[in-house]
């Protein structure tokens, strides 16, 4: 029996709120990034892919950073739901809303920077029209077109319950909303075939998005590694992306957890316990990525086949340590120093973690896309010298920019129109305690 | 603040002027200045041409002309003596073969001057530029093992006479472009004229007779241009086209994908989307069983 004060304070705890003045703010700063990155990427379009520093040898830049980014950060729906959810996991109710709104805003970029990146972005259609399917690009296209309906319906599944509880919240939502909400869950009244059939269907969704998610993530590593270059021609790549990509996922969560639970006053619903467990599943993947990472790195630099020396030392001492060494200290070791102790497990260090991360995780696909291109097999030679380098133009950064605050535009977007916490998921698991 | 009136008209006088100037500069652009460059390419002692090159100033910077009409004269401009009469493409080039009718006059002196004249038009300036070379040639060669040597020699006092201190670069031609021979990116020719390099690339794959085709050249050299010497060498691994188009493989074309490729995707692909589809089924079951549910409440 659900006792109605705690159900009633519950829902008014979590009910989308208005923007506060700093809310304001920050929605105003995104527009702003955002409207510049599209003026960036309309001189793109009327001058061509000359504005941009990629040449014949770089030819992939930033913007294909950002993409695997995206598709990185997606992975953590698959990660904090499904797993969590398929392993019987309550402490993580609260936090697969969050989860869930960062799959579907990244991948949402993730498919709109693919696109950025062509020259002739009109021409997109003849990839699905007249693609090879011999071609890893083909089923990253596809893969991704799966992943993204798959976290859509796995964000809309779970929202059912709480879409009829919004609407009941007319008054304190707003007429505009409630339409909207109207037309996405009207139907719902709870009564137990709708819950027996969504349920299920959850559990389907769960485990229809893992394996998806594996596929999404080994398919972009594929895109590097089925090209014979060095730093991709890996049998490593696979694994070392799935890794990786569940650390930043984890990673955004954390920060995002800090930011929400900041911003709306949720102390008591995202605890320093949430922290704490996360901040142990951070630690491991952290602690897994960095194997990987020693696989990736030690291994071939041990043989130093002559071939690779130069992209190898171009990391490690060269053009590149910087920030290499950035991406393996800020994004992985001093993280899991950080959490491995309990007090590094508390919200604040832990947000400082998890932005270290998801900055290092930035960079580190950096480095494993460019790079590689300015070191190719057959030397660079009779060439201009601006080929022989590569950095962004300046309509490079306003473009990536603009899509990475376009994502956290789509992010408070969906924090303000839906609740950010399972409000009726939270209200059966608190009475479920209390009994 | 009174004498600034007391100025009032001369300042007209001064403002109408500088309006009236600007008005007929607008009238009558000033004509650009043609800068015209001439590059001379000797190919494997065989084919002789000028790389013309027609530039202009724009904002600073400098940009190919195009369509700028340039007639190029070998020592004097003389109608005997016209190598070419072209026009730049895009890329503000043109290009003039020596013909062989001049042939005579080439091999009657050790140097020779190249005249580019331009006679201007509305927007250019008329434009004439000389350069010069002195005859050289340029042999290459293979040595004991797998090293290659390159001589070059410049014509004097009646004679081929080698010359020193120039660097040239040893390169094998590839498909759209040249590949290094060796490890060095260029060698400087010693007082015979000669430079030697060891052959890197042992196992590259040549023709179907293992031909693979070594290139000497010296590049923009002030002295003597551009000259290039082409020699096959037996050093390849013999290539085989290992496929064919007609074949199911992953590098085949569309229509030609492997049967095993195509059953694995597309199994994946729509058994993925077989439960996808299933689950949209399942949200209209929930509306139903919610209408349902509001029907029997009405009831």
């Amino acid at each position: 029996m659900e006792d109605p004060i705690v159900s009633q304070n519950i829902t008014a705890d979590l009910l989308p709120q208005r923007f506060s003045r700093w809310g304001k703010r920050w929605t105003a700063i995104l527009v702003v990034i955002c409207a510049f990155g599209a003026y960036a990427y309309f001189l793109q379009l009327k001058n061509g892919l000359v504005v941009t520093s990629m040449r014949d040898y770089a030819t992939w830049g930033i913007y294909i950073s950002n993409f695997v980014f995206f598709v990185a950060i997606s992975l953590v729906g698959s990660l904090i739901t499904a797993v969590l959810r398929l392993a019987d996991v309550h402490w993580s109710t609260p936090l697969t809303r969050i989860a869930e709104i960062i799959a579907v805003s990244a991948i949402i970029f993730a498919s709109l920077i693919i696109v950025v990146d062509m020259g002739r972005p009109e021409r997109f259609l003849n990839l699905l029209l007249h693609g090879r399917l011999q071609s890893p690009i083909i089923w990253d296209v596809v893969v991704i077109c799966t992943y993204f309906f798959i976290s859509l319906l796995l964000l809309y599944f779970p929202l059912l319950p709480d879409l009829k509880i919004l609407i009941a919240a007319k008054e304190k939502t707003g007429a505009r909303l409630n339409k909207l909400y109207r037309f996405l869950g009207s139907f719902w009244k709870g009564n137990a075939q709708q819950v027996r059939i969504s349920d299920r269907s959850i559990n389907i969704l769960c485990i229809t998005i893992i394996p998806v998610a594996f596929c999404i993530h080994t398919v972009t590593s594929w895109l590097f590694a089925t090209t014979y270059r060095p730093g991709w021609d890996s049998t490593n790549f696979g694994a070392y992306f799935i890794s990786g990509a569940f650390l930043v996922g984890a990673g955004a969560v954390v920060v995002a957890m800090y930011v929400f639970r900041k911003a709306y006053h949720l102390e008591n619903y995202i605890t320093a316990l949430h922290f704490d467990k996360m901040g142990r599943i951070v630690v491991m993947l952290a602690m897994l990525y960095l194997y990987f990472n020693i696989n990736e790195y030690l291994i071939p630099a041990f043989k130093m086949k002559k071939p690779e020396e130069a992209h190898l030392m171009g990391l490690f001492t060269g053009q590149f340590a910087p920030v290499f060494w950035f991406a393996i200290l800020v994004g992985m070791i001093v993280p899991i120093f950080m959490l491995v102790f309990k007090k590094g497990r508390r919200p604040l260090p832990m947000f400082i973690a998890g932005m270290m991360i998801v900055v290092g995780a930035w960079f580190k696909r950096y480095l494993i896309v460019t790079p590689t291109l300015l070191h190719p097999f057959l030397p660079m030679r009779d060439v201009p010298a601006g080929y022989l380098h590569y950095f962004p133009s300046w309509q490079e950064w306003a473009i990536a920019m603009g899509s990475l605050s376009g994502a956290l535009l789509l992010i408070t977007f969906f924090a303000r129109i839906l609740p950010i916490i399972p409000i009726q998921e939270t209200i059966t698991e608190r009475h479920e305690m209390a009994s | 603040m009174k004498w600034p009136l007391n100025y009032l008209p001369e300042l007209a006088i001064i403002i109408l002027l500088s309006l009236a100037g600007g008005r007929s500069r607008a009238q009558t652009p000033a004509k650009k200045d043609l800068l015209v460059t001439v590059g001379f390419y000797d190919i494997d002692n065989r084919a002789m041409y000028l790389s013309v090159h027609a530039r202009t100033k724009v904002d600073g910077r400098f940009q190919p002309v195009k369509g700028a009409r340039i007639r190029v004269y070998l020592d004097k401009d003389s109608a005997a003596c016209l190598t070419g009469d072209l026009v730049t493409d895009p890329a503000g080039e043109g290009r003039a073969i020596i013909s062989p009718e001049l042939k005579d006059r080439w091999n009657s002196s050790a140097t020779h001057s190249f005249i580019a004249i331009s006679d201007g038009d509305t927007a250019f300036n008329a434009s004439r530029t000389e350069s010069s070379v002195t005859r050289a040639r340029l042999q290459i060669d293979t040595g004991e093992g797998h090293t290659l040597s390159a001589v070059l020699q410049e014509w004097k006092n009646g004679q081929w006479m080698p010359v020193k201190g120039v660097d040239v670069k040893v390169d094998i031609r590839r498909s759209g472009g040249n590949l290094a021979a060796s490890d060095k990116e260029a060698y400087t020719t010693d007082s015979a004229g000669k430079i030697t390099a060891d052959f890197k690339r042992d196992g590259l794959p040549g023709d179907e007779k293992g031909l693979l085709t070594l290139i000497a050249k010296v590049e923009d050299n002030d002295l003597y241009g551009n000259l290039q010497a082409e020699l096959p060498v037996p050093w390849g691994s013999i290539g085989k086209a290992g496929f064919s188009i007609d074949n199911r493989t992953l590098w085949g074309i569309r229509s030609r994908t492997p049967i095993w490729l195509l059953f694995m995707a597309y199994s994946i692909f729509f058994s993925v989307w077989a439960v996808l589809v299933y689950l949209i089924l399942q949200i209209v079951r929930i509306k139903r069983a919610g209408h349902a549910d509001g029907y029997h409440a009405r009831l």
